[in-house]
């Protein structure tokens, strides 16, 4: 393996319970809940009316009116919150070679309300011709990273991984490697989804969305809940965070992905994939399971998923699994897709900071094959030092991150 | 030079070239094999709109009839070139062993995507069918591909528009570089759909000749493809452990962001970056590249970008070959479908030529008709007019 050793040393935050780091943390420890009735379009015709959305933010505050006209929703929200990572970092990018500056996303849908308006168009006028020139080539998932690109100049390796659900991890976890092996210094990473009908539709008619709020883990827990939103970290080598004397979030210290291999929509209710990821993830960061501390969920709060999960933690960590505090912070952002691992790995990168684990909001009746220790509505001051972030998604990809406080 | 070199043991590909590696040769021999489409489920052009259409492939023939209800055209594509090109060694190996995947494509399931929305909007958010969500991830080929072949070791899907089958080269080296896995079927995917056709017609850089002429000087634009090329990639100590046959080496790879190639400028630091990195992980100087086979897709400005990247580093003497006159613009697949056809020449020592001559941007010289030579070293390069650059040197193992 790799000698370099990465870290996190910036984070930008756009969420259904707040924009900006400070705004989500403190929504967060106060267990606030961004599900709310749905303000995007009217959801009378649906059985679920409620959903995730951003609703403070503002791209003006981060994009000039020419590049918010070039720029879908995700890219919106995925620039905002690099700019937000860069500037908590402290670096000065004009300062770096900018090759050596990598990207890595991830999302779910992309840009999803670029084809809705598109096609939403060619059906209200009859006439395709009608439809903006400058709007078809802002749909490709691969304009989030090209716009972060363009707005910082940055000229290094540069991906999207449209893995879905845990699309974020996948992301971090591929600049992790290009940072361990030494091909840059330095990357944007994380994940973005805008809210988008498609998936709201999909998610409704596959019945696994909630009627009202999110209860990841709870015996009476109805779906998930479609959000949207975008979580972007700073990564950089140690040695160049400490000779510029940067704060230090935490050090990202091993990854690893799987596959259920079972089916497109439903968890394998084996954990196989789960298991595979979480295994290796624990592998590769050189850890033992008695040294994890705490684990961020994936925690959709549909049936299948907490119980899968919960039994992939129990299979890992065996009886550690029952003293190991786990919880799901989609309980209080609804799940932000593509973005929700990338969110989570920021949230568990202040959470290592400041000593506190987030709470499972939503949360009132225990069931019997959901049986760990969840956090169970109040945020939790405890020892984090060694931390786990599962992601998991449609075609059956699983993921784990380690994030470990920094020492020494 | 990489401590563990990655090496190509077996390919799989469905495109105008036909199905099957083993017939790239002969279709590289003979005139481009180009159609037309109009008409789709929810919509229809007003004419027909030239294309490089996938003709010979019958999903029920190849795949079977079960489960193919509600399989979009990227999934059959993708599953067909696995099940005629990489199915031995997919079900041959043990799970535990078995190759991971990742697969890179620009525009995803776009046409089940824009289906379900269509759907949605003509018959109500009610009557849509719920098994078609499946396949509005961009990653649902993927998914399908480790579901059908129980695969577990990865499933990763690459969207770095036309670079994305490049992309997923790459990718996969990295993570067998890093020694997560010694085996990965890495490799690109894109079928021609109504939205991606009217995306490019109303951006206006689809050709209305019909003719895709690779750094032409008054080229009218590009003309869309679609397909699937798939390669197994390991490690070379995994090859020989299994007694593989091993078809080429990826001796290096580079990539790189040109930021402002949206405004029109080359940025040719960005391409000859990529170009460089490449060459330096394959331990060779660029001029141990024997020819070059280039992304040019008779996009102007795209083809600009590349013909400034390629004089800078190679002056004009290298060969230039542009497959695409023979495949199409095929998007995310395209990075596959040229490493895959520059892998071809290679072993058959040749440079396939792209017919009639022209004049050429930047006087590149395009190799137009086919020539008999021996080579080494291939570059693939990916440089797209949204600023991604990629490069891959391929070597002969002959």
């Amino acid at each position: 393996m790799y000698e370099n050793r990465v870290v996190i040393t910036g984070l930008g935050l756009v969420t259904p319970i707040g924009t900006g780091v400070k705004k989500f943390w403190q929504a967060a420890l106060n267990g606030e809940n961004g599900v709310r009735p749905l303000q995007i379009f009217d959801a009378t015709e649906f059985r679920t009316k409620t959903g995730g959305e951003v609703l403070d933010f503002d791209a003006s505050q981060y994009l000039s009116k020419e590049e918010i006209e070039e720029m879908g929703r995700s890219s919106q929200f995925a620039v905002a919150a690099a700019k937000m990572a860069i500037d908590d970092s402290g670096i000065d990018l004009s300062k770096e070679n900018p090759f050596r500056i990598g990207i890595s996303m991830g999302t779910t849908m992309g840009e999803p309300q670029i084809l809705e308006k598109g096609v939403k168009i060619k059906y209200q006028t009859g006439d395709a011709g009608q439809i903006p020139s400058n709007l078809p080539r802002q749909y490709p998932c691969a304009s989030i990273p090209a716009n972060i690109a363009r707005v910082f100049g940055i000229k290094g390796p540069h991906i999207m991984i449209p893995t879905a659900c845990a699309a974020g991890n996948y992301a971090i976890g591929y600049a992790f490697d290009l940072i361990k092996r030494n091909k840059i210094d330095m990357a944007i990473v994380g994940g973005s989804d805008p809210f988008s009908g498609i998936a709201f539709t999909g998610f409704n008619r596959l019945l696994a969305t909630t009627p009202d709020v999110c209860r990841p883990f709870d015996k009476n827990r109805a779906g998930m809940a479609v959000s949207e939103g975008s979580g972007v970290l700073f990564l950089e080598r140690l040695d160049k965070a400490i000779a510029r004397g940067a704060e230090i979030y935490a050090e990202i210290i091993g990854y690893g992905l799987g596959c259920d291999a079972f089916k497109m929509t439903i968890p394998d209710p084996t954990g196989s994939g789960g298991i595979l990821a979480l295994n290796r993830s624990i592998k590769y960061s050189g850890i033992t399971p008695d040294e994890i501390d705490y684990i961020c969920a994936h925690g959709t709060g549909t049936g299948e998923n907490d119980k899968s999960e919960t039994l992939i933690v129990k299979s890992v960590l065996g009886e550690k699994a029952r003293s190991t505090p786990m919880s799901s912070l989609k309980s209080m952002l609804g799940h932000t897709m593509g973005a929700a691992s990338a969110i989570e790995a920021a949230a568990c990168a202040l959470m290592i900071k400041h000593g506190i684990a987030l709470p499972t909001i939503n949360y009132s009746e225990p069931d019997p094959e959901c049986d760990l220790d969840y956090i169970p509505n109040q945020a939790r001051p405890m020892k984090l030092e060694t931390v786990v972030s599962n992601a998991y998604a449609f075609a059956g990809n699983t993921s784990s991150i380690v994030l470990r406080k920094i020492k020494g | 030079m990489r401590s563990r070199p990655i090496v190509i043991t077996e390919v799989g590909t469905i495109s105008a070239l036909g199905i099957g590696f083993s017939n790239v040769a002969s279709s590289l021999s003979q005139p481009p094999r180009k159609s037309s489409v109009k008409d789709f489920e929810f919509h229809q052009f007003s004419s027909e709109v030239p294309c490089y259409a996938v003709r010979d492939f019958d999903p029920v023939e190849v795949l079977g009839k079960k489960g193919l209800r509600n399989k979009d055209n990227s999934t059959k594509f993708l599953l067909g070139t696995f099940d005629t090109g990489l199915k031995s060694v997919m079900e041959s190996t043990e799970e535990e062993n078995r190759p991971g995947i990742c697969i890179g494509t620009a525009f995803g399931s776009v046409q089940s995507i824009g289906d379900f929305l269509s759907d949605s909007i003509v018959n109500g958010v009610n009557n849509v069918n719920p098994q078609a969500f499946a396949n509005t991830v961009i990653n649902s080929p993927t998914g399908n591909a480790n579901i059908r072949y129980t695969s577990r070791n990865l499933s990763a899907t690459i969207s770095t528009g036309f670079n994305s089958g490049l992309d997923a080269l790459i990718y996969a080296c990295d993570h067998i570089g890093m020694g997560y896995l010694d085996r990965i079927a890495a490799g690109g995917l894109e079928e021609i759909s109504y939205y991606s056709l009217l995306g490019l017609e109303r951006t206006g850089i689809l050709s209305k000749s019909g003719d895709l002429r690779a750094f032409a000087l008054d080229s009218d634009g590009v003309v869309a493809g679609e397909g699937c090329a798939v390669f197994l990639l390991e490690t070379e100590e995994s090859a020989k452990a299994r007694g593989a046959s091993i078809l080429g080496e990826i001796a290096g790879v580079g990539s790189a962001f040109n930021p402002d190639a949206r405004k029109g400028s080359s940025g040719t630091d960005a391409a000859v970056h990529a170009i460089k990195a490449a060459c330096d992980e394959a331990g060779i100087d660029p001029d141990a590249i024997d020819f070059i086979a280039s992304a040019a897709s008779g996009n102007r400005l795209s083809d600009q970008f590349e013909a400034d990247a390629i004089t800078t580093v190679f002056g004009t003497k290298k060969p230039v070959t542009a497959y695409k006159m023979f495949t199409g613009e095929c998007y995310g697949a395209s990075g596959a479908l040229n490493t895959m056809c520059a892998l071809s020449d290679l072993r058959n020592s040749r440079i396939s030529g792209t017919g009639p001559a022209y004049n050429t941007i930047g006087d590149i010289p395009l190799v137009f008709d086919t020539v008999q030579k021996e080579s080494t070293y291939v570059l693939v390069t990916s440089f797209s007019c949204d600023g991604n650059c990629g490069a891959l040197v391929l070597k002969n193992v002959k």
